[in-house]
């Protein structure tokens, strides 16, 4: 009889609500942190387990399915400490977030191996930023955070050619057109371009 | 008995676990800002990673996934989950369309383990580009030209 109130306890939870943090990181206790340094501004090496979860439903409420189909900014809810973690970047040298790598994931405890950056002494608000460049599923192996680019080429067949996603991306590409490199319009850049080349 | 106990305590969770935060409405004024490169000094000082030096890869990084957020006139930096009718804080075509404008907004403001969190409601104006800091920094980084479009620009 127990047994079956404690069921239906668990059933009757919210599915939005935080799940209580896990307070072991079997994954770190043993096993050195490895992450590769980028030698960046207050750097911080730091391996963890935590809950990843959609950040506007975590911070503001709002809640849509599948945290929010890979659409959105997501976060690293730390089953050690229970902060919230806002990893900005992933492994790859070309411009990308970590919500290719982190959203199949959604609403899952992972293991992640990476850096905290920025100085909160001369920024203010550099707390809780990461850049995660390795994660592992629950019983899964280590894998790079590097999804985006690959993810990229698939939604983008026409846009395949020579040179890095950026150069070729067409959204960027339209930005660019309609406002010019500096965001000044065609002109400015034009007076840039004869005084500095 | 343990059972029972571990029970009760599960049921009771969402009245505490419920991590979402209260708001407070506020208007700002601020530059829309890659926040990557500002906090990571991956190309240099802060000062140098926003405004018309670093337009040309805001856009990369915004396109890319890299949040984006306000860097008020208070010089705290609010990271942006949402511009009105846009929740695609994660690439999402208002993100990329408004990097380095400076834009009057209004919205709610969230704080969490040190972070400030923005959720716009209404942009009230928008001031463009704003940032002239070419005049200083010239472009950061020094490849967001490509060769050919230098030469193009300079008529060759």
């Amino acid at each position: 009889m127990k047994r079956i109130a404690l069921m239906a306890a668990l059933l009757v939870a919210p599915s939005f609500v935080t799940a209580p943090a896990f307070v072991s990181s079997p994954a770190h206790a043993a096993e050195e942190c490895e992450a590769k340094s980028w030698g960046l501004s207050g750097q911080k090496k730091e391996c963890f387990s935590a809950k990843v979860v959609d950040l506007l439903c975590e911070v503001a409420g709002d809640c849509p399915p599948n945290c929010g189909a890979g659409n959105r900014q997501l976060g690293l809810l730390r089953a050690d400490n229970g902060k919230l973690v806002y990893p900005q970047k992933n492994l790859q040298q070309s411009f990308n977030g970590a919500v290719a790598d982190l959203h199949p994931h959604c609403g899952k405890t992972i293991d992640v191996r990476g850096w905290f950056v920025g100085d909160e002494d001369t920024l203010k608000g550099a707390a809780q930023l990461y850049q995660v460049q390795w994660i592992r599923s629950a019983g899964g192996d280590w894998k790079k955070a590097s999804k985006w680019t690959k993810d990229w080429a698939k939604k983008n067949p026409g846009a395949k050619g020579k040179g890095p996603w950026f150069r070729r991306d067409p959204r960027v590409k339209a930005q660019i057109e309609k406002e010019g490199f500096l965001g000044l319009g065609r002109a400015a850049d034009v007076e840039f371009a004869k005084e500095e080349y | 008995m343990r059972i029972a106990l571990l029970a009760a305590l599960v049921a009771l969770a969402p009245l505490g676990a419920n991590a979402a935060t209260e708001g407070k409405k506020v208007s700002l004024k601020g530059e829309l800002i890659d926040t990557w490169c500002y906090f990571s000094g991956v190309m240099g000082g802060p000062e140098a990673v926003v405004g018309s030096a670093h337009h040309t890869c805001a856009i990369w990084c915004a396109a890319g996934g890299i949040p984006v957020g306000m860097l008020g006139e208070d010089g705290d930096v609010y990271m942006i989950l949402k511009l009105p009718e846009d929740d695609a804080s994660a690439g999402g075509d208002s993100f990329v369309e408004l990097t380095n404008d400076t834009i009057e907004a209004e919205g709610t403001v969230y704080e969490r383990d040190g972070l400030k969190y923005l959720v716009v409601s209404e942009v009230k104006s928008n001031l463009g580009v704003a940032n002239l800091n070419h005049e200083d920094f010239g472009i950061v980084p020094g490849f967001a030209i490509p060769k050919k479009d230098r030469k193009a620009l300079k008529g060759e």
